[in-house]
């Protein structure tokens, strides 16, 4: 295990240095990613000149959520992307049968091929958005407030990439899996926003079966200070549980495996 | 020309809608979109505020039809030309017996089969899920309707102009990416244009892309009067022609002085 954890990111750090090769592509990745997280401000902010709160929750609050979520899927960007390339990358170009000759596991090769260097810009960004919106609210930064936030920063990144590990499976018959595992990863827009606000439907789907809720809105709570951010806590067990599910489920899938033979 | 342009768009169509799957996934996506849009104004709206004399129910017909045409006008050739570009695939391209420019205007219309079948389909569920305004008359829905076809010319244009940057750059995704915010900024995706500062309406009002959702969607509850409609027809044409030369202007700059890895 330990060793499995060291070798994927010695594989992440050597594509991390690649992408970082093209420092153009990189830049312009980087501005083009902040852009993008503009609209969705503007967004929000377009909201709050019509209104003082939403489901109970103010403009700084509701950016203070915004940030939390960005920063774990940032993490995710990171620490994950590859998930999006088993289809197309890996298995239709037959790339994937080199990674099986390897001696190291193959989940391990894939995912340490993620390049997104742009994700570290995103991180700063984010973590500055979420010290500034806290101060904002009158809540001390303390060393341990900060340690919770990278913490819980990471476990939801962690728990969204586990998510994209199980989906990102499909690329086994479809040899094409971004798509599916891009809309896992697009139900994260839900957790954006206050859970007050939707219907039982939606708020059963996002804290019970895709408890995205982990990820943005309890954190958020907990450092609001607020009684219900107690549940966070339970996002070291919904991590280890969706992982435990991922790993079972990649096994199958990796059994199943029949190359593209080319 | 016009029949090869047909048989590129076929062809393209054929191969996106191989991939049936992916088109229901891009359908449940855009109703997770307008399911996040219809809840904060719900909560909005619940508050007993009221946003510029529109109602929930236009609000939400708004949004159903913004997600509905962003994959008619956003799904372009951006990426695909870029790619071309970038792996030297556009030197054979060159050599096709059929302009650049025509090429490419038929993978779009083959592009935009399957856009339209997404956006249709989003569109009619969500008018069952969440309830729509009906367009204000037939012939508003039409005049809707051309507005947004002129559009996709426009943006055809544009993401031309846009793509020849892969030329210099190689950076197809952050171009993509640029596009989609500057379209969604001044096109009246995010919110109803009115709802933004004075100072971007007016950007947007010189700007062809609000012609592309906040325009047709007004013309569509009728709140443009027909001199209105023309001028926006005009403005359009203007733009089809200016975007058109320049993108000739630029497309034959960087073929002169083309690099292209492994071409």
């Amino acid at each position: 295990m330990i060793r499995n954890i060291r070798i994927y990111f010695s594989f992440l750090g050597a594509s991390l240095k690649k992408m970082l090769e093209y420092r153009v592509d990189c830049l312009v990745g980087m501005v083009s990613q902040i852009a993008f997280q503009l609209i969705e401000l503007i967004f929000i902010w377009i909201i709050f000149q019509n209104t003082d709160n939403i489901g109970g929750w103010n403009f700084t609050q509701l950016l203070l959520l915004y940030g939390v979520m960005m920063l774990s899927v940032a993490v995710t960007d990171l620490l994950f992307d590859a998930t999006y390339d088993i289809g197309n990358r890996f298995i239709r170009k037959g790339k994937f049968d080199t990674i099986l000759l390897r001696p190291v596991n193959p989940l391990i090769s894939v995912l340490g091929e993620s390049q997104t260097s742009t994700a570290l810009g995103y991180i700063i960004l984010s973590f500055i958005l979420i010290v500034f919106t806290l101060m904002k609210l009158n809540i001390t930064i303390t060393l341990f407030l900060i340690i919770k936030i990278l913490y819980f920063g990471i476990l939801g990144g962690i728990i969204i990439g586990g998510f994209q590990t199980i989906f990102s499976i499909s690329g086994f018959w479809t040899y094409k899996s971004n798509e599916v595992v891009w809309s896992v990863f697009q139900l994260h827009k839900l957790a954006e926003y206050p859970i007050e606000i939707y219907n039982k439907f939606i708020r059963v789907l996002i804290t019970m079966i895709l408890p995205f809720a982990c990820v943005s809105y309890f954190p958020t709570l907990n450092y609001l200070g607020s009684s219900k951010g107690k549940i966070a806590y339970i996002a070291p067990v919904v991590a280890i549980i969706v992982w435990f599910i991922a790993i079972k489920v990649w096994n199958f899938a990796l059994n199943k495996y029949r190359s593209t033979g080319n | 020309m016009i029949r090869k342009i047909i048989a590129i768009a076929k062809q393209d169509a054929r191969e996106g809608l191989y991939y049936r799957f992916d088109l229901l996934l891009y359908i449940c996506n855009f109703m997770i979109q307008i399911a996040v849009y219809v809840f904060i104004w719900l909560a909005i709206y619940n508050q007993g505020n009221q946003i510029l004399g529109m109602s929930f129910e236009q609000v939400t017909t708004y949004y159903i039809l913004v997600v509905s045409l962003d994959p008619i006008i956003g799904w372009g050739i951006n990426e695909i030309l870029g790619e071309a570009i970038r792996d030297g695939q556009v030197l054979r391209e060159l050599l096709h017996p059929i302009s650049f420019f025509s090429y490419y205007f038929g993978i779009r219309i083959g592009e935009l089969v399957e856009a339209g079948i997404v956006g249709i389909i989003t569109f009619l569920l969500c008018a069952i899920l969440f309830g729509i305004v009906l367009p204000q008359s037939l012939f508003h829905f039409c005049a809707f309707l051309v507005v947004i076809v002129l559009s996709i010319i426009v943006i055809y244009f544009f993401e031309m102009i846009l793509s020849m940057s892969a030329f210099y750059t190689n950076s197809v995704w952050g171009i993509e990416i640029l596009k989609r915010a500057i379209i969604s900024i001044f096109s009246g995706m995010i919110a109803p244009l009115t709802l933004f500062p004075e100072w971007v309406q007016k950007i947007a009002n010189f700007l062809p892309f609000q012609e592309c959702i906040y325009t047709p969607i007004n013309i569509y509850f009728g709140e443009l009067s027909n001199i209105e409609i023309l001028q926006t027809i005009i403005k359009q044409g203007i733009w089809i022609t200016v975007l058109y030369l320049l993108a000739k202007f630029i497309f034959h700059k960087a073929i002169k002085n083309i690099t292209i890895n492994g071409g």
